[in-house]
């Protein structure tokens, strides 16, 4: 693309950061109207009961209470919806088990929601929340995946086929059975891929108001206010899309899981109809374990067959996906969706792969950062480590050997999928340059003279974003000069302020403060499919600059009659449109001020809609020491090769990649959701739950080895989940590369916290 | 129960309930948002502000143990109109993403300069950062804006600024 002051390509500063660090950041708690109640929910405090709430006359009758709601005042209201169901191999579909706003006589998981409490103060509402007279029969609970699918396991709902919530396979079973009944060699894996919990900084928040036109209007930290509106018109409130407005302030992070419909969002609507005042509620951070959907918690076997010279025949997959009691708004689909990746960059010529979605007395699971594709690439990336050392290869030799080659694309998988391009080998072959790979042994030795062990490690991931729906949206001029970006994704905190703007500057050549990015309000943009599968610059970039490119074309119409100059020999230069090679123009401000420019002819309007997914490929490469002595693991060394196509933002793109990483690390080293056998959740607060801290994370390495995406017209591919996919295999290949060559081990489960690994040391 | 205070330069006098947390003063009381609740159990840093010129976290502070004290929040860090270095240095370097632990971030970075001085290594930076938790952006680019920031501090003599 050719080279605009502040186009794209650039490290551009971000428009927003101006707010954020001077303290005036909008979050949703940041809002709250004047005269806004506030909500506070009953939750359970068993995973799997039967309840019976007693006389709630008194509770109603508690200083400031003014509203208390349980399941019984919620008849006229639909259910949670799932969006995503899963069909089964038999051809049949999964049962949709009906996930109330309020559980009814029974509770499913610690923190399932029982009763809503609106009073004046929350002090109030905790008074009226502990003084709620309810009965609870304890009834068995079932949290292991495997221990819920065997025979006579406590079912977590009636009547479906036990806790098996669907059972589907992709490939071919038979081709592969035959495949391994030959192969020179078979090597097999089974991984526990842990539960996570999002732990966005901000925890979630909304408040509820009935505006002068009797609509409802939620405001809330979402991930797309679109598809939250739809869905509580269609599946719960039944009222007309119109109904509902919906607004997304300032939100601090997503990660996925603020993408999804959560119950608090009917009922603060519900509530504040009922007083006819606004109504809002903050979670407090132990609510976000509970209330929020987690993400991950996979158990997966992999087998690989291979030749004698090690080439891949066949791969066979079983994976196990906990949904948690409910199914969540995509819930069923997000093992799926690991399924379909499982291949990986390899070029392998039989697949199958069955994956089973299970019930358990736990919080729903959902889409984490990543969603299916980190299970994925962590089963995959495991299991071919494992093949290096049965078979005595290198890792990357093998890796080299088995890489669908670039000759070989675009590349159909045997899930269907077809890569467009990428050089996996390339990206590969960079990284471990880039990280000194060569002289590793050489560290290793000097650091078996101190005492420690050290690993190296590394992960060539692939994984798919931006696929599905497309973004409709505006480019405007406005009166004043400036303009309007009209999207329908939401930032979380990634900067599409800047990004969207760079984007359009590309064409219109003026300062990103000059271009207003609107997102986040349904009556502002009035369609949109939201931010997740790293889709926001694949599709969101592409829909800007489409719609940036007619804008210009427009405004030279517009300026061609008053320069008395032909549309071509016009051009855009300096923030404005001027006749080529002269000195003859006219700004914006006063293009927008000519009696023809009507709006129509000042909005540039744009829909984007993928035809295909784009796919994210790249190396991960961890060194790091274990000190034997406490078993506490410091990564020394993570250098990255990644391919993105294309960079907008060579700041933000590493921006991304960093957090990912830090994720990524996080799981592999610290992070894990443990529920108690009876389904406790023994990790509720951020002393439980270790998130990674800023002595936890090395420098990371990150380099682009772009090969431009032919399935959009920027080349691009989707950075948002990427650091996450790839670290957390390369992390977990260096821990079990340090075990391996201190004590010959060969397995090793997430998370390496220095307990589990002087456990094994131990041993 | 009356609690008097200075916050970021101005004298506040109020009644709250005892066990109102300075966070909720700050942010309920005196509608200074940038102040955020991360965790609850003073893990995260959201809420740091500054009491007599050293690092606090407010969810863990009741508003009437600051009777008589000078609190600094977020919004009282620029002075006349010009960004603290600090501030700049986040901006500069992309040290935040989503922006909710950036005030705590940006407090408590001030308050390691303010005790280890303008020149901090990267190890310094990291383990005094112990308090406050980012989740989005890796923490690679706020130790870069730290060690910038502590750099442009002490080029601008903004060590005694902060602490006053």
């Amino acid at each position: 693309m050719k080279p605009m002051k502040f186009g794209v390509g650039q490290p551009m500063r971000r428009v927003e950061d101006a707010k954020f660090i001077t303290g005036k950041g909008r979050y949703t708690s940041d809002a709250f109207p004047e005269n806004c109640l506030v909500a506070g929910f009953l939750r359970s405090p068993h995973a799997h009961a039967r309840f019976a709430i007693g006389d709630l006359a008194d509770i109603r009758s508690m200083p400031g209470v003014k509203l208390v709601l349980t399941a019984d005042d919620l008849a006229h209201l639909g259910s949670m919806p799932c969006l995503a169901p899963m069909g089964n191999s038999d051809g049949s579909s999964m049962e949709l088990p009906r996930y109330p706003v309020l559980a009814e006589a029974v509770v499913r998981h610690v923190g399932d929601a029982i009763v809503m409490i609106v009073a004046e103060t929350a002090e109030q509402v905790r008074d009226a929340i502990e003084a709620t007279p309810i009965d609870f029969e304890i009834l068995p609970a079932v949290v292991d995946m495997r221990a819920a699918l065997a025979e006579g396991a406590v079912a977590v709902w009636p009547g479906a086929g036990g806790n098996l919530a669907y059972d589907n396979a992709i490939g071919d079973k038979a081709g592969a059975d035959a495949v391994f009944a030959k192969a020179a060699h078979v090597v097999s894996l089974t991984v526990d891929n842990t539960r996570l919990v999002a732990n966005y900084m901000e925890p979630r928040a909304g408040f509820a108001e009935i505006d002068e036109q009797g609509r409802f209007v939620l405001t809330t930290g979402s991930q797309g206010v679109h598809g939250l509106r739809d869905s509580l018109a269609a599946s719960i409130l039944k009222v007309p899309p119109e109904k509902i407005r919906l607004i997304t302030p300032d939100v601090g992070g997503g990660f996925g899981t603020k993408a999804v419909m959560y119950r608090e969002y009917p009922l603060l609507l519900e509530a504040a109809k009922r007083v006819a005042q606004p109504v809002g509620w903050v979670a407090d951070r132990t609510e976000h374990f509970l209330g929020d959907a987690q993400g991950r918690d996979n158990h997966t076997t992999a087998e690989m067959a291979l030749d004698a010279d090690g080439r891949f025949l066949a791969l066979r997959v079983d994976i196990l996906g906990s949904l948690g009691a409910y199914l969540s708004q995509f819930g069923p689909f997000i093992p799926w969706l690991g399924a379909t990746m499982a291949t990986g960059a390899y070029d392998i010529p039989v697949l199958y792969a069955r994956c089973r979605g299970v019930y358990t007395h736990t919080v729903p699971v959902d889409a984490y950062r990543g969603a299916g594709r980190p299970e994925a690439a962590y089963v995959l990336e495991r299991l071919v480590d494992n093949c290096a050392r049965q078979l005595r290869v290198k890792p990357d030799a093998l890796r080299a050997l088995n890489f669908i080659p670039v000759a070989k694309m675009p590349y159909k998988t045997q899930t269907d999928r077809t890569y467009d391009v990428g050089d996996f080998e390339g990206a590969m072959k960079r990284a471990l340059e880039k990280a000194d790979a060569a002289g590793f042994e050489t560290r290793a030795t000097d650091a078996q003279k101190r005492g420690m062990l050290r690993g190296l490690g590394f992960a060539s991931y692939i994984e798919c974003t931006a696929w599905g729906e497309g973004e409709d949206g505006i480019v405007r001029l406005e009166p004043d000069g400036t303009f309007t970006i009209l999207v329908g994704t939401q930032s979380n905190g990634q900067g599409h302020a800047t990004a969207y703007a760079q984007t359009a500057s590309q064409y219109l050549d003026v300062p990103l403060d000059k271009i207003v990015v609107v997102q986040g309000d349904t009556d502002l943009v009035k369609t949109g499919n939201g931010t997740g599968g790293s889709r926001s610059i694949p599709v969101g970039s592409v829909m800007v600059s489409g719609a940036s490119g007619k804008l210009v074309e427009q405004l030279k119409s517009l300026a061609s009659e008053k320069l008395e100059a032909a549309v071509a020999d016009l051009e855009v230069a300096d923030g404005a449109i001027r006749i080529s090679g002269t000195d003859r123009s006219i700004n914006y401000a006063d293009l927008a001020a000519l009696p023809n420019a009507t709006l129509e002819i000042r909005t540039g309007r744009d829909e984007y809609i993928p035809a295909s997914a784009t796919y994210p490929n790249g190396t991960h490469v961890c060194e790091l020491e274990i000190d034997p002595e406490t078993g506490v693991t410091t990564i020394e060394r993570f250098t990255i090769c990644d391919d993105f196509g294309m960079t907008l933002n060579p700041m933000l793109l590493a921006g991304q990649v960093h957090g990912g990483v830090a994720q990524g690390i996080g799981q592999a080293l610290l992070e894990n959701t443990v529920y108690s056998d009876d389904g406790q959740l023994l990790t509720a607060t951020l002393m439980d739950y270790c998130l990674p801290r800023a002595s936890d994370i090395p420098m990371i390495q990150f380099e682009t080895r772009n090969i431009p995406s032919t399935t959009n017209p920027l080349g691009l591919k989707g950075a948002g989940e990427a650091g996450t996919i790839g670290s957390c295999p390369a992390v977990m290949n260096a821990v079990v590369d340090a075990l391996y060559r201190a004590r010959g081990v060969t397995h090793f489960d997430m998370p390496a916290t220095p307990s589990r690994i002087a456990a094994v040391l131990n041993a | 129960m009356q609690v008097s205070l200075t916050v970021n330069g101005n004298a506040v006098t109020q009644d709250v309930d005892t066990r109102t947390l300075l966070v909720n003063f700050l942010r309920e009381n005196l509608r200074l948002t940038g102040t955020h609740v991360g965790c609850d159990t003073s893990q995260c840093g959201a809420c740091v502000v500054h009491i007599d010129g050293k690092s606090v976290k407010s969810c863990t502070t009741l508003a009437v143990a600051c009777e008589g004290a000078s609190v600094t929040t977020i919004e009282g860090l620029a002075a006349n109109g010009a960004l603290h270095p600090m501030q700049e240095a986040f901006r500069e370097h992309h040290g935040l993403q989503c922006g909710f632990c950036t005030p705590g971030m940006i407090m408590s970075a001030v308050d390691i300069v303010n005790r280890h001085g303008f020149d901090l290594d990267e190890r310094t930076i990291r383990e005094e950062l112990e308090g406050n938790i980012c989740r989005c952006t890796g923490y690679q680019n706020i130790v870069k804006a730290v060690s910038a920031g502590a750099k442009a501090m002490g080029g601008q003599g903004a060590l005694k600024q902060a602490a006053e």
